[in-house]
């Protein structure tokens, strides 16, 4: 298509801008955190100054430490993910491709648990963990969690189910495989892709979420997206251990997005466009 | 004037280090159903596309009835245009898709529902139009595009491998039926195909596509009867023109130890490749000793394969033949019916 | 007429299915139930002895409540404001992109990441480094600019709009991915066609490229309006519901309510409120899906 060459700059301009606007505040955030906290303070706000891992350190191991932190997130992120998987594939493989009575009310129960906005259901939980005593404890934290995770799981797993051929199956029924081992070894390892980009997306939101965290959680199990206030406080604001909390928070989601980056978009994709759209 | 008088001007088009055509001088009469003939990769879609405006030329120029349009937006150019796929809209009906390009010049409805029930007519689908694209069979999509096309009463019509998506029997019926539709609008067309045999029936005139280049332009019957080059021959006709290496003097050709009289009148001896068309071959009595290989019955006409020492000829008979596979035959050519091509440059040689 | 395989298969599918569903079935169903029944007792731990069946009281204080009207009024804003700003950016630069397919590849890398970034980060980042009167980055700019230096999570006149630029800035990125995705799957043939029909570049925009990504619009729609409903760590990080409350959609109310104000019977009506309002969007927005 002929374009002016003014027409060019324009749009790549453009495209700088945007660019420029979704990783700055990261980008920022990394150099801040390599500040002391006085270079931190200085106005206008400096880019030369001399690193230093000060920050890294107290965050890391210092006393101001957010490791049991880290690892308490990593403990609810896993355990969630284990257990979503678990139950999501069977029961997405069930309302893709089986004969399941009441497959369509099943369908839509599924996409109305997405509805349930997270504060109302926080004060039933509340109340019930309180009760049974299971507040501020792993197998509290995670059983909630089921709560946004789940749902979400079994929606993204059933498109990937729908994409595989139905001869599949067929064929390894006919080969007398039986419905549980064809499941097994036929159809799972051909949604391995679809699988793993699941596994990514439950991860991420566990390790993300803040308003279950901080309502169920406690001084046993206190993760990470909580530990961030720990360093704002009314007197004071440590700048620059926020910003190195912060990057040590979101790195591994970060590297995890830039290293999946073409799934998690087609998985973001697949939802929207693909099976949302035309059923 | 405006009745749809296409000119090339030396038409070059190039990406990146790569060149699609080489230069391409073309003329086309107002009126005429002119092919774009060639193998695939041989750039006359590409033409097409430049024609269309849908590609910009590197080099060269495109004039329709004097004006030069090489730089015209493809909607000022008063052309339609019938792609291979049909690229018909998927979100409207049958009727609305014929009906876009009189809605985006604006033109008032009653006009336009008059004009898309002619349009709709003329390719019979009339009854057709408010089922969408999704829910045509592919000949009626294919008349969908083609009334979406003449709608417009353009200056010019281009398809592009129109009738390549039909199944064989369909094609057929659909090839007669385009040729009938042309004589009546009149309207200036350029077809692009890669089946020498529909531009064999349906063309004015054609030109033959090789490389990025024309090797010949001209009616059906002249390209047929006389081939520019080898490759034209080879590609025109089917089966191909049988070519073999052979040696001429002095009007007669030398095939193997065998000799056959042709019509030139060329002194001298030289290296060259002789063709004889399938058609033209004749067995008898009398003539090159081969063979018979294989014989196909097509039921009206028998393809005979003949091996000539190392090399095989196909023959093309009426359906009397006494002799089996196996035996062997005399084979021989009328003298016209033997054309002598150059052995390097593989261009024809007449005289 | 049920023959034993098929009927074979219908347990094999509930044996799959039944787990998660049970699952589900407790964490959500049945606390939505104690939800409601929650909202229609006294439950105030502040005051622990007065408890008991309150009918329809909470849900009559509510109405005469102007601090939730006051809620009601900001969600409605605030949701309103960033879906159509997200849909408007996004639309706007994945068509602009899909101009410069070279582009794109380094744009959809840099749109993962704030998607991928926990809100309440994203909340504490713009709250501190950005936003944050003599300190952050946009008040050295707007300082430099002239324009003077501004509270904009502080002033109870500008907190609203920061809120909204913040959630709008994490969540634009998704919008784009998801329609330049469905405007690359567009064939470009039809387009090519219009071109010879004598469409212009609006006329082919309007009549083939919006009707065709019609479906993947209303799905962004429809998730990014759900998101905005239930956006909570954000603006708690940002700004915690204040000040005062200027920021205070309703679910941060709710919150305030239950968990600082230590009211669960009236957080339950209010959050009642909102799974009402929750369902109303989605269920007019499904209608939407499915018109015409």
């Amino acid at each position: 298509m002929r374009r002016s060459g003014i027409a060019s700059a324009v749009l790549i301009g453009v495209a700088g801008v945007f660019l420029t606007l979704w990783t700055f505040p990261v980008l920022w955030a990394l150099l801040t955190s390599f500040k002391s906290e006085r270079d931190v303070l200085a106005y206008p706000p400096t880019l030369f100054f001399t690193p230093t891992l000060g920050n890294y350190r107290d965050v890391l191991f210092g006393a101001t430490t957010i490791l049991p932190n880290l690892i308490s997130s990593f403990i609810v992120a896993t355990f969630t993910t284990i257990l979503t998987m678990l139950l999501a594939i069977p029961a997405a493989y069930a309302l893709a491709r089986l004969n399941l009575p009441g497959k369509r009310a099943g369908g839509f129960y599924i996409l109305a648990t997405q509805m349930l906005p997270p504060v109302g259901l926080i004060i039933p939980y509340f109340l019930f963990l309180q009760k049974i005593g299971w507040l501020d404890s792993y197998k509290g934290m995670t059983l909630i969690y089921l709560t946004f995770s789940l749902p979400f799981a079994i929606w993204l797993l059933v498109s990937y189910f729908e994409d595989i051929p139905r001869e599949m199956e067929e064929a390894a029924l006919i080969d007398r495989a039986g419905r549980m081992r064809a499941f097994l070894y036929v159809v799972l390892p051909q949604v391995r892709g679809g699988i793993a980009v699941t596994v990514i997306f439950v991860f991420l939101n566990a390790w993300n979420e803040f308003l279950f965290a901080v309502v169920l959680g406690g001084n046993n199990v206190r993760q990470v997206t909580v530990a961030m206030f720990n360093f704002i406080s009314v007197e004071q604001t440590l700048w620059a251990k926020l910003a190195a909390a912060a990057i040590v928070t979101m790195a591994p989601v970060i590297l995890l997005g830039l290293f999946a980056q073409r799934h998690i978009v087609k998985g973001l994709t697949v939802g929207a466009v693909k099976g949302g759209g035309r059923r | 004037m405006n009745n749809g008088r296409v000119s090339l001007k030396k038409v070059v088009k190039r990406h990146g280090a790569f060149t699609a055509l080489h230069g391409i001088d073309l003329d086309i009469e107002p009126g005429e159903f002119f092919a774009l003939l060639g193998p695939s990769g041989s750039g006359k879609t590409t033409t097409l596309r430049i024609v269309a405006g849908l590609e910009e030329a590197s080099e060269g120029s495109v004039f329709l009835d004097g004006t030069d349009i090489t730089n015209t937006e493809p909607g000022d150019r008063d052309v339609a245009m019938v792609f291979q796929s049909y690229a018909l809209y998927p979100h409207m009906n049958v009727y609305q898709n014929i009906a876009f390009p009189m809605r985006m010049v604006g033109m008032p409805k009653s006009d336009i529902d008059m004009a898309v029930l002619d349009a709709a007519k003329k390719v019979h689908i009339e009854h057709l139009l408010d089922r969408k694209p999704g829910q045509l069979s592919g000949g009626q999509q294919q008349r969908c595009a083609l009334a979406r096309a003449i709608v417009r009463q353009p200056r010019l019509f281009l398809l592009d491998e129109p009738l390549s998506n039909l199944d064989a029997k369909l094609r057929l019926e659909t090839r007669g039926e385009l040729k009938k539709l042309q004589r009546s609008l009149g309207v200036t067309t350029i077809y692009v195909t890669h089946d020498q045999e529909e531009a064999m029936t349906i063309a004015d005139r054609m030109a033959v596509f090789m490389d990025g280049q024309i090797v010949q332009v001209g009616s059906p019957k002249f390209v047929f009867d006389n081939p520019a080059t080898a490759d034209v021959a080879n590609f025109i006709g089917s089966p191909p023109m049988n070519l073999m290496p052979a040696v001429y003097r002095d009007g007669v050709v030398r095939i193997g130890t065998h000799e056959l009289q042709t019509s030139c009148r060329i002194a001298g001896e030289r290296n060259v490749i002789a063709g004889i068309r399938p058609s033209s071959v004749r067995l008898g009595p009398s003539g090159i000793p081969a063979r018979i290989d294989l014989i196909e019955n097509l039921g009206d006409a028998l393809l005979v394969d003949l091996k000539l020492d190392d090399m095989m000829i196909r023959a093309r008979t009426g359906a009397e033949l006494t002799s089996r596979e196996g035996e062997s035959v005399f084979f021989s050519a009328e003298p016209a019916h033997v054309h002598l091509f150059d052995t390097e440059s593989r261009v024809r040689i007449n005289g | 007429m049920q023959t034993p395989v098929a009927a074979r298969e219908r347990r094999f599918a509930i044996y799959l299915f039944l787990p998660a569903f049970l699952v589900l079935l407790i964490t959500t169903t049945v606390p939505l139930i104690y939800l409601a029944w929650t909202s229609v007792n006294r439950v105030d731990l502040t005051s622990p002895w007065i408890t008991g069946f309150a009918g329809a009281d909470n849900y009559s204080k509510m109405l005469g409540d102007p601090r939730f009207w006051n809620s009601l009024e900001l969600t409605v804003i605030y949701t309103g404001t960033t879906v159509v700003l997200q849909m408007l950016i996004g639309l706007g630069l994945a068509l602009l992109v899909m101009q410069i397919p070279r582009g794109q590849g380094i744009l959809r890398v840099a749109a993962i990441i704030p998607i991928v970034l926990a809100p309440v980060v994203v909340g504490l980042f713009w709250r501190t480094l950005v936003l944050a009167p003599d300190f952050g980055v946009l008040d050295f700019v707007m300082r430099a600019l002239g324009l003077g230096s501004h509270d904009w999570l502080g002033d109870p006149n500008l907190a609203l709009a920061s809120v909204i630029v913040i959630h709008t800035w994490q969540w634009t990125p998704f919008a784009f991915l998801v329609i330049l995705a469905s405007l690359s799957s567009l064939p470009p043939d039809i387009f090519e066609a219009a071109r010879i029909d004598r469409a212009s570049g609006v006329q082919r925009f309007w009549y083939i490229t919006l009707p065709l990504i019609r479906p993947a619009l209303v799905i962004v729609v429809i998730m990014r309006m759900m998101v905005a409903l239930s956006a909570f760590a954000a603006i708690f990080a940002a700004t915690g519901g204040g000040p005062g409350s200027a920021t205070e959609i309703l679910n941060l109310y709710t919150y305030r309510t239950s968990f600082t104000e230590l009211n669960f019977g009236y957080g339950a009506a209010l959050a009642m409120v909102l799974l009402a309002v929750t369902l109303m969007v989605s269920y007019s927005m499904f209608r939407l899906r499915t018109a015409r």
